[in-house]
């Protein structure tokens, strides 16, 4: 499995050990590392850029990289496979951002005219690029046809300012080296949203039953991770006749009534307390919080607890369901 | 190791025998009919300089080109042939006499999602009729693409007929311009589909034409002020006048201290175009009308003797000029004479097309491949490209087979010395192929082998090659047996071939001058004499 060194490093690690995926290496600057959660597999340190490429080749079998990467690299019918395509983290967007100085222009529309404007001069407008493939499909889909693309790897963000290029395509987390450049977005300016996600290597996961039974094992808790931070576990202490009494009461709102209903258990009172109370815990989303604060508090609750869940898994692991299907079907089409 | 098989390139075909023969002989049969009417064959590069088709053909096809950059040259794949052969014409033909009649075949290339009858690399077989000029070139046009198909045995095949003038002339009147005329017929199909959300459409466009553009991704530095709609720009031009209003424009931006630099463009042209744009109209009004008598234009389509009256109207309610209409009529009239009246002809004068060239008459035919005509798609495709580029009606199994219209400034856009005025048309010619075959068409059979010549041993080989020549000068298909197997496993290489006629050359008949013939039907063997052979091969087992 391929991991990102730079740039997602950090982020990719604390991401997989949030996940129990504790990634493991005697020493920091080392590039190769193991999973102890996850037995067999070899962890290698590459660069995003060339983590799909390892991937596609199938010289690694599943890698982290960003989602912008693999749009622009894909290829129809290639070996890769994208298994969860948002991981969460790692955001950022590919825009075409213009000189701020271009006051007259607002959206995408001006820049499919300036660049027929500038065609009847004899100029073509020179877009600077990383992405050459993303950048010129999106403009002519955008009825942008006359354009030169400048392909760059160094700072794309100066070359409007060098006269290098009259527009840019580039990736902007922040938006605030484009503003420092003096370059500015553009409505419907956006290629596309992309953060880190998760690619597998199709024939390593179709020929090799071990590798697909450790790439399960990662997407169950990657999955049920991701899923969990959307709930919270609340937990109220109440009064109450009988466990079904209480459960009524707290099940007669029904958003914030749990999942599935809520979980009512008996609390044994220090000697000399009253008896009767009860604890009734509930899982809701996080949206929901006060929500359902406010519901166990008119149910009885004196005071009630949250906590943060770790995993939640659902009946079972959906991306692996999708993957395998999709294998499945590949098998019988051959 | 062993080495890996290479695959074919998706939605592209390989055609093996006897494929190949029965497409081929198809494309032949079809460009013989057109010989008919005085056209003659031309042929053009596959690769093209992108900008050709970039000028007239639609915006929205270079998307779905095949484009590369090689040596600094941006090129294609050419995605249709009307472009290349009215380059071609502006090249070398200006000085012939018009009309100048042209057909062609050949492999066009689109990227779009490959499904049945849809493939990237796909053929065209059609014609050009360059300086054929109004109703009587028209109807000889789509009498010869009918005829065409009627030669090779299509049966049932449905014709639209409708006029990209109407709806021209009424975008004119509204007074929109060029590039939201451009954009308005490339939606018209989309638009009067069937089941289709106008309004989503009539949004899409405006967004596409500048209006309320799409903000809902957060373009952090974007300010809703500077929306036309609110801005005192084109109050500020109006008082001013256009010069004043530059000047002060000029003058409150160098005092924000805004640079108006940035990549090629100079601060007179960036004020010049903000200007412009500030004076521009709201099309909102003026598109909602367009797309509003575009579904009208599309609910009176129909047979024409009901069609014409219904549209005349529509278009007096409209006050629109009536010659189109006129030019359908009589097209459709002077169509009645070179066929027997039987063809399924509607009328819709919302019928748009996915390239941008046609100025006038414009036609499609479908075919309705295994199913029945299902009521509810009447003579409607999915969007208005050639026959090849992403028409077929998915599930319907309706397919468009052959497109085409009339595109007067085509020869003037491509750098010709004068306008000339063009139509054509092209069939997609694996469509019409799968339309034969799903009618149980006999389709067309691959040349069968005559006779396959066999020498005994290697020393009769001389003899026999020579004798296998001598068949073949006489016009027979000769296959010779260059694996030396024996007699025997040739005699039986024929009968799995079914070649009906095996000539043996051993010593002996090399010396008497003659051939044993052996009959594969008949399972006899005759000597023969070589004078003789040419004769009894002719005749068949």
């Amino acid at each position: 499995m391929a991991l990102p060194s730079k740039g997602m490093e950090e982020q990719t690690l604390d991401f997989l050990r949030s996940c129990g995926l504790r990634v493991s290496r005697t020493n920091p600057r080392q590039y190769r590392a193991t999973i102890p959660a996850l037995e067999g597999v070899e962890v290698l340190f590459q660069r995003a850029n060339d983590i799909f490429s390892k991937v596609d080749e199938g010289s690694v079998d599943l890698g982290i990289t960003g989602y912008d990467i693999v749009r622009e690299h894909r290829r129809e019918e290639d070996g890769t496979i994208m298994l969860l395509p948002a991981l969460g983290y790692g955001a950022c967007a590919l825009v075409l951002a213009v000189p701020e100085g271009w006051i007259d222009v607002t959206g995408v529309i001006d820049i499919a005219e300036i660049s027929a404007e500038l065609r009847s001069h004899g100029r073509d407008l020179r877009v600077a690029t990383k992405y050459p493939n993303l950048t010129r499909q999106f403009l002519f889909d955008h009825g942008i046809n006359y354009f030169t693309l400048v392909e760059s790897s160094g700072a794309l963000e100066a070359a409007p300012a060098l006269n290098a290029a009259d527009v840019i395509c580039d990736l902007v987390s922040s938006g605030v080296t484009l503003r420092e450049n003096r370059l500015k977005r553009i409505a419907g300016g956006t290629i596309l949203d992309s953060q880190a996600c998760l690619i597998g290597n199709r024939a390593a996961l179709a020929r090799c039953a071990d590798k697909l039974e450790i790439t399960r094992h990662l997407l169950e808790l990657v999955e049920a991770e991701m899923r969990s931070r959307e709930y919270l576990s609340l937990t109220g202490n109440m009064r109450g006749d009988s466990a079904a009494e209480v459960a009524r009461r707290v099940t007669s709102r029904a958003d914030v009534a749990g999942l599935r209903g809520p979980t009512i258990s008996q609390v044994y009172p220090k000697i000399g307390d009253e008896e009767g109370w009860f604890a009734a815990t509930v899982i809701v989303r996080s949206t929901l919080l006060l929500k359902a604060v406010d519901a166990l508090r008119r149910a009885g609750a004196g005071e009630v607890s949250a906590t943060p869940l770790r995993y939640m898994f659902e009946q079972k692991s959906w991306s692996f369901e999708a993957l395998r299907r999709h294998l499945n079907v590949r098998a019988e089409d051959e | 190791m062993e080495a890996l098989e290479v695959q074919r390139i998706r939605g592209t075909n390989d055609l093996v025998p006897p494929e190949d023969a029965q497409l081929r002989a198809l494309g032949s049969a079809l460009r013989n009919h057109f010989e008919l009417y005085g056209y003659r064959g031309a042929d053009t590069p596959v690769l093209e300089t992108l900008d050709l088709f970039l000028r007239k053909s639609g915006e929205e096809i270079a998307a779905r080109m095949y484009t590369f950059t090689h040596w600094n040259r941006t090129l294609c794949l050419r995605p249709e042939f009307t472009a290349s052969l009215m380059r071609a014409y502006v090249n070398h033909l200006q000085d012939r006499p018009l009309p100048v009649r042209l057909h062609y075949a050949g492999a066009t290339f689109r990227y779009e999602k490959p499904q049945r009858g849809r493939y990237r690399q796909f053929t065209e077989v059609g014609l050009e009729c360059i300086g054929g000029q109004g109703p009587s070139a028209d109807a000889e046009v789509l009498a010869s693409a009918c005829g065409a198909l009627d030669a090779v045995g299509l049966r049932h095949y449905r014709v639209v007929v409708g006029h990209l003038g109407v709806v021209l002339e009424l975008l004119r009147q509204l007074g929109i311009d060029e590039h939201g005329q451009a954009l308005i017929l490339a939606n018209m199909e989309t638009l009067t589909r069937r089941r289709a959300d106008p309004t989503a459409v009539l949004t899409r466009m405006l967004s596409q034409m500048g209006v309320n553009p799409d903000l809902n991704d957060d373009a952090p530095d974007l300010d809703a002020s500077i929306d036309n709609s609110s801005s005192p720009l084109p109050s500020l031009l109006a008082e001013f006048g256009s010069a004043g209003a530059a000047r002060v424009a000029e003058d409150l931006l160098s005092r924000a201290d805004l640079a108006l630099e940035g990549g090629s463009r100079t601060p007179n042209e960036i004020v010049a175009r903000l200007l412009a744009k500030a004076g521009r109209n709201d099309p909102t009004e003026q598109v909602r009308q367009a797309t509003d008598f575009m579904i009208r234009l599309r609910a009176l389509a129909g047979r024409p003797d009901e069609a014409f009256t219904r549209l005349e109207g529509l278009l007096a309610e409209y006050h629109l000029d009536c010659a189109p209409l006129r030019e359908v009529e009589r097209a459709l009239t002077l169509f009645e004479s070179y066929v027997a009246g039987t063809t399924d002809l509607t009328v819709d004068l919302s019928l748009g097309r996915g390239l941008r060239y046609y100025t006038g008459l414009v036609f499609e035919i479908y075919h309705d491949g295994a199913n029945r005509i299902a009521e509810s798609n009447v003579g409607r495709s999915t969007n208005g490209a050639r026959p090849d580029g992403g028409t077929a009606m998915a599930g319907a199994g309706i397919s468009q087979i052959c497109g085409g219209g009339r595109y007067d400034d085509l020869v003037r856009a491509l750098g010709g010395r004068q306008s000339v005025p063009a139509c054509g048309f092209s069939f997609g010619l694996e469509r019409v192929a799968l339309a034969l075959q799903a009618e149980g068409a006999q389709g067309f059979p691959a040349r069968p082998v005559d006779v396959l010549v066999v020498p005994v041993t290697d020393a009769d080989e001389p003899e026999a090659i020579g004798l296998a020549q001598q068949l073949r000068a006489a016009e027979l298909s000769v296959e010779y047996d260059v694996r030396l197997r024996g007699v025997k496993s040739a005699l039986r290489h024929a009968d799995r071939q079914t070649i009906p006629f095996v000539v043996i050359c051993g010593e002996r008949e090399r010396s008497e001058s003659r051939a044993i013939v052996r009959n594969m039907r008949s399972r006899t063997e005759h000597q023969v004499e070589r004078a003789d052979l040419i004769a009894l091969l002719r005749g068949g087992p």
